[in-house]
């Protein structure tokens, strides 16, 4: 192994697992808050089950604002709630806040535009069988959309891992601010390669999850 | 058995109005096949699924086995709904289940008792004689065989009526001829009421008793068909006609 690597160990694996803690705590709140969001947003929609304009326009305001900010300024803008919600705006928890609130607004985006892509004829059929909504979405659209929800999942992780290398400015640590602070703002550009390096093998490893099984569970 | 009166369904397009259905009365007794041909644009579909209230009337009345749909509440309609079966053009199967799944889908929907699910699921599915695939995926199967699975979904909580629209647009003449025995086997051994939409003269003329021709949102006429063909009629439209010649050269 490298040198370098040897001497910074411990750091790497800290950095390591805190982009581990920041992905993860967003991809539980894109899954459990931007799913039921997403949901929502599609069938509010003009022409849908739930047809609401003035719900669908909140929900399609909070989005498109969340995802307009540069994220370097949303975390700076966030700093007072974050400080209000966990006491703290500095460290690997207060960046998750931020983190999920893009999360969620991300992920219901793709969401909604993977629900868009099931055949309206099946939402007919299943409201002919006199399915409820409740039942349409757990027993028809989710099933329907499943691999496009499994893709959009693996690009906002990725998206998420980017996200988080931002957070530095808050001190949320994590890989991406490991490679900008000791190896670019230090000169040591061969731990910032092997950094990128790490980075490239995690992108890699999850895109190549999220297609096979995205893959294996479309049977359409 | 099926009653609408006076349905209407208006559609506001550029500020005018559009009767998509203007003001159509029509009843289907008990264990009949009714037709209801029209060129495309004709509203034969819209009146369909007024049938099931997917189409909600702007005016007019629906009464299906004595029950006024338009009054029901949301529960009480997706009740009734369970026992008005409907297949469609696009089949529109869950191309994420298995057949079997397909059709226990619906059986779950109807509060079906657990236990006897799949035994009833493997009854309708042999009854269309797909008992072979019932592990694999819509995707595998051909166009047919696609519609038998939407057939055996429709008939899998002992529907009273079965609501077709356009089944066999989609498929070529020889599976055409299948689907509308499957459809005849269903009303004469399982007696039930079945109303079918088509813009092919040769679907209705092979199995329904009865066509009502409905052109711009309007009935044209209803006729009672014998085995025969048509029955007496003086004022049918000339395309129709045309149609029925049409039909009857290729038979």
């Amino acid at each position: 192994m490298p040198e370098i690597l040897v001497q910074y160990q411990a750091e790497i694996w800290q950095s390591i697992e805190e982009t581990f803690i920041m992905v993860g705590v967003s991809l539980l709140f894109a899954i459990f808050l931007g799913l039921p969001l997403g949901t929502l947003l599609f069938l509010t929609r003009k022409g849908q089950l739930m047809e609401n304009r003035i719900v669908f326009s909140i929900l399609n305001l909070f989005v498109n604002i969340v995802r307009s900010f540069p994220f370097l300024l949303f975390v700076v803008f966030l700093i007072p709630f974050t400080r209000w919600l966990i006491g703290t705006a500095i460290g690997t928890a207060a960046a998750t806040v931020p983190l999920s609130i893009m999360a969620v607004a991300y992920y219901s985006r793709l969401v909604e535009q993977s629900l868009v892509d099931v055949p309206k004829g099946v939402i007919e059929a299943a409201v002919s069988m006199g399915a409820s909504i409740r039942e349409i979405i757990f027993k028809f659209l989710l099933v329907e959309a499943r691999s496009g929800l499994v893709l959009g999942l693996t690009t906002s992780t990725i998206s998420f891992i980017s996200y988080s290398t931002i957070v530095g400015v808050v001190g949320g640590g994590g890989i991406g601010d490991f490679a900008i602070r000791y190896g670019y703002q230090q000169f040591e550009t061969e731990l910032m390669m092997y950094m990128i390096i790490i980075m490239i093998i995690l992108v890699q490893a999850i895109q190549f999850t999220g297609t096979t099984i995205s893959k294996v569970i479309d049977k359409r | 058995m099926i009653k609408l009166t006076n349905v209407t369904r208006t559609y506001i397009q550029n500020k005018t109005e559009f009767h998509a259905i203007d003001s159509i009365s029509l009843s289907v007794n008990k264990g009949d096949i009714y037709g209801v041909i029209g060129r495309s644009g004709a509203g034969k579909s819209t009146l369909l699924r007024m049938i099931n209230l997917l189409e909600i009337p702007t005016s007019g009345e629906v009464v299906v086995d004595g029950q006024e749909l338009t009054k029901l509440s949301a529960k009480k309609l997706r009740l009734a709904r369970q026992s008005i079966g409907m297949i469609f053009q696009q089949f529109n199967l869950v191309n994420n289940k298995t057949i079997l799944d397909n059709v226990l889908v619906a059986l779950e929907l109807a509060n079906y008792p657990k236990t006897e699910r799949k035994e009833r699921a493997l009854e309708v599915l042999r009854f269309v004689g797909l008992e072979e695939q019932i592990a694999k995926y819509p995707g595998q199967l051909s166009g047919g065989q696609k519609q038998r699975v939407a057939i055996a979904r429709a008939l899998a909580n002992n529907p009273k009526i079965l609501l077709c629209d356009e089944p066999t647009s989609a498929l070529d003449p020889n599976t055409t001829r299948e689907i509308l025995s499957v459809l005849k086997k269903i009303n004469e051994q399982l007696g039930v009421t079945i109303v079918i939409v088509s813009h092919e003269m040769e679907v209705i003329k092979s199995i329904c008793n009865f066509v009502t021709i409905i052109d711009q949102g309007k009935v044209y006429e209803t006729i009672e068909l014998n085995p025969k063909g048509i029955g007496d009629s003086n004022h049918t439209p000339e395309w129709f006609l045309q149609q029925l010649r049409d039909g009857e050269s290729h038979a």
